[in-house]
């Protein structure tokens, strides 16, 4: 029969046609994005090249000595770095020192992670060695939402309440430097030597919740001694000690309060990736180290560890190039001052930042946007380069657990 | 916040044909858009004289694009607003663009006064500074002449507080930063250590957080969480930032806001820009700018201005 036989023939070669469609439309997705990403790179290359090739009459050439080293200024004695971009032309000139740029995107991305990555490392260890599963399968949905977090609403949050409050409780938040690892040490000794009955109510895998009330009373307890802890140690007045003594003025909106607010944000990112890597451990390793005897923390430190650590590692990296391309953070709690100077109180600007907060006034082919675009481009790189890394060794990772997994 | 959202703002003001509006005008009451595109510090003023101006001529409304002053000289040069607001005046670049044009070069009216005052934290006892010290303390240039720069609150003579100084000011595209850079700097440059803020708002209310600190805002930002400092001129006369002292003239850190008006030499303004002139000019327009913050002018500088347009018979 004609009818019966051709119907199926048909609907074969419609389904075939449906699924070379969406093979090309796939594929033409793919390529799209990659080219995207490639024309970023090269419409950043075209509108900085002229800075160092040709120049142009709205943005002459500029020598790189310029940019990066210290320049003598009329009405300044010495050398100095100076990013002030929007002084006017005819008189002082303005200033293209990018120096101070480049310093504040680094030491932002590198208080970030001072912050964020023994937090998240901690909790990556934690949570996918030693914690319940009803209590991780409630964790990871929490800090998959505090990663959606938007970066101006911390950045918001970070320079106009944080800041001022850590200004005015300056002594509370070093007691609260100083007592908090002390304090949760004490609190695993004081549960080990607990008796066996009452360990049986508040087990190791629920750590994470019972600490809370302890967290809460060594806050309470630092509230206490901060006052006598400023008072003693310091005649009463941290910040006037600092300035005295370590020669280290206190801005509020500085250093530490952007490491803080951007460690927050790329905690999530480096958590998520670290907790992979580590419970993509297979198991036969860590079963097999603690047959033969090993404690737990033997187990993460000497098998885990060592067996994850390139996913580790990439985690952190991924964290590293969120920081150094998040703006709005840095923008909103770091007063945006371009300074090169070591001291975590001051205040820094990032790239980010200054383009975010430059680029829609400076004119359009003159140096300032040039020097702006060459900035992004600077970021591109970074980022890209980062990201490449940190994914190279998440695959080299992978291959190395699957062989892993079919040798045992 | 950011300068390209707030480019992006569109003032819509819609007024709505209210039954008590009285007809002013004898002939036919001017209806239609008013365009303006201009200064971001004028909004307010140009949100409330909007609101009066179509209380007084339900069918007439102002639609006003606050994206800053820079973006005023474009737009009349383009012949899209003949109404531009702008807190400095226009350059000369600018207006050789709009003569070029046009073959007249664009009307200045001035429509109100505006202060930069320098502010500190409430309990901070400071009692004046002179323009020397502002200069030390905000520039590395010190082309006001002062001898060596003051880093610290104790370089003041004060006992309370004692630490660096903590400075706050605008970033560096606004018409404040560039404002107070020529006038207290003496056109030098700033210290690199002055916290940049996205409006004098965020300006005051990071110097009330803290004791050490100092920051320059519009006069129409202070807020009773900060202390305006009076100034000191060269013959050490007090100067207190406050629209009397403006008006006079003697405060030194004021600056006039401005409407830049497309008018043809010898020709009348169209009914719309006309009446709105006029309700600006007016004892109710000049309410406004009192009720914001800024400092309204003198009767006579009202009175030559409003004879200049030919406005004489229908000010309120």
């Amino acid at each position: 029969m004609p009818k019966s036989s051709s119907s199926p023939l048909l609907r074969r070669r419609l389904r075939q046609g449906r699924d070379r469609l969406a093979t090309a439309l796939i594929t033409a997705g793919g390529i799209g994005v990659i080219a995207a990403v490639m024309a970023i790179g090269v419409f950043l290359v075209v509108e900085v090249l002229p800075l160092f090739w040709s120049g142009s009459p709205e943005a002459p050439q500029v020598d790189l000595d310029a940019l990066w080293q210290p320049q003598t200024y009329p009405g300044l004695e010495a050398p100095v770095h100076r990013w002030q971009p929007a002084l006017p032309d005819s008189d002082p000139g303005p200033r293209f020192g990018m120096a101070p740029l480049a310093w504040g995107t680094l030491e932002a991305a590198a208080w970030s992670l001072v912050i964020a990555v023994p937090l998240a490392l901690g909790a990556a260890a934690h949570s996918a060695l030693f914690m319940s599963r009803r209590l991780r399968a409630h964790l990871k949905p929490t800090l998959e939402l505090m990663e959606a977090l938007p970066g101006v609403v911390i950045g918001f949050l970070a320079g106009l309440v944080l800041a001022p409050w850590l200004e005015r409780h300056l002594g509370l938040g070093l007691t609260l430097l100083l007592l908090l690892p002390p304090g949760l040490v004490v609190g695993g000794a004081l549960w080990s030597r607990l008796p066996a009955r009452i360990r049986r109510w508040l087990p190791l895998g629920w750590s994470a919740l019972w600490l809370v009330p302890w967290l809460l009373l060594l806050w309470a307890l630092a509230r206490w001694l901060a006052p006598g802890v400023e008072g003693w140690w310091f005649g009463g007045d941290l910040r006037g000690w600092l300035a005295a003594t370590l020669g280290l003025d206190y801005t509020n909106r500085n250093a530490i309060i952007v490491g803080m607010a951007m460690g927050f944000a790329v905690m999530p990112s480096i958590y998520a990736l670290a907790e992979d890597a580590l419970s993509g451990v297979p198991s036969s390793l860590s079963e097999g180290a603690q047959a033969l005897g090993a404690t737990r923390w033997q187990t993460l430190w000497r098998v885990v560890l060592p067996a994850a650590g390139p996913g580790v590692f990439s985690a952190v990296m991924i964290g590293a190039g969120r920081a150094v391309g998040e703006t709005m953070i840095v923008l909103m709690a770091s007063g945006n001052t371009a300074l090169m100077t070591a001291s975590p109180f001051d205040g820094l600007r990032s790239m980010a930042a200054s383009i975010a907060i430059e680029l829609p006034e400076a004119a359009p082919g003159g140096t300032h946007y040039r020097l702006l675009l060459l900035a992004a481009l600077l970021l591109f790189i970074f980022t890209f380069l980062v990201n490449t890394l940190a994914e190279v060794v998440r695959t080299r990772l992978r291959r190395r657990y699957r062989r892993l997994g079919v040798s045992s | 916040m950011l300068p390209a959202l707030r480019r992006s703002l569109l003032a819509w003001l819609l007024v709505l044909a209210g039954a008590w509006a009285i007809p002013v005008a004898a002939d036919a009451p001017p209806v239609g858009t008013l365009d303006t595109v201009g200064s971001d510090t004028m909004a307010g003023l140009m949100l409330r004289w909007g609101e009066l101006l179509g209380r007084r001529y339900p069918g007439l409304r102002v639609q006003l694009q606050a994206s800053g002053s820079a973006s005023a000289p474009p737009a009349l040069t383009a012949g899209t607003t003949l109404v531009g607001p702008m807190s400095r005046p226009m350059t000369e670049p600018e207006r050789e663009a709009f003569v070029d044009r046009f073959g007249y070069p664009p009307r200045a009216v001035v429509v109100a006064q505006d202060a930069l005052v320098v502010v500190v934290h409430r309990h901070n006892p400071l009692a004046s500074l002179s323009r020397r010290q502002v200069d030390a303390i905000f520039s590395e240039t010190r082309r006001c002449g002062a001898a060596k720069g003051i880093r610290r609150w104790q370089a003041l003579g004060l006992s309370q507080p004692k630490g660096r100084i903590v400075l706050h000011g605008r970033n560096a595209v606004s018409g404040t930063h560039g404002l107070f850079r020529r006038e207290a700097l003496c056109g030098g440059s700033f210290r690199p250590e002055v916290n940049e803020h996205p409006g004098s708002a965020a300006v005051v209310a990071a110097v009330a957080d803290d004791p050490l600190a100092i920051g320059y805002a519009g006069l129409n930002h202070l807020t009773p969480s900060v202390r305006a400092v009076p100034l000191r001129d060269a013959a050490g006369r007090l100067h207190a930032p406050d629209p009397q002292a403006v008006r006079r003239g003697a405060y030194p850190l004021a600056r006039d806001l401005r409407l830049y008006v497309n008018q043809p030499p010898g020709e009348p303004l169209p009914p719309a820009e006309r009446a709105f002139l006029a309700l600006v000019l007016s004892d109710e327009g000049q309410a406004v700018v009192d009720e914001l913050g800024f400092a309204s002018l003198s009767a006579s500088t009202l009175a030559r201005q409003r004879r200049e347009l030919g406005l004489v018979d229908d000010g309120a």
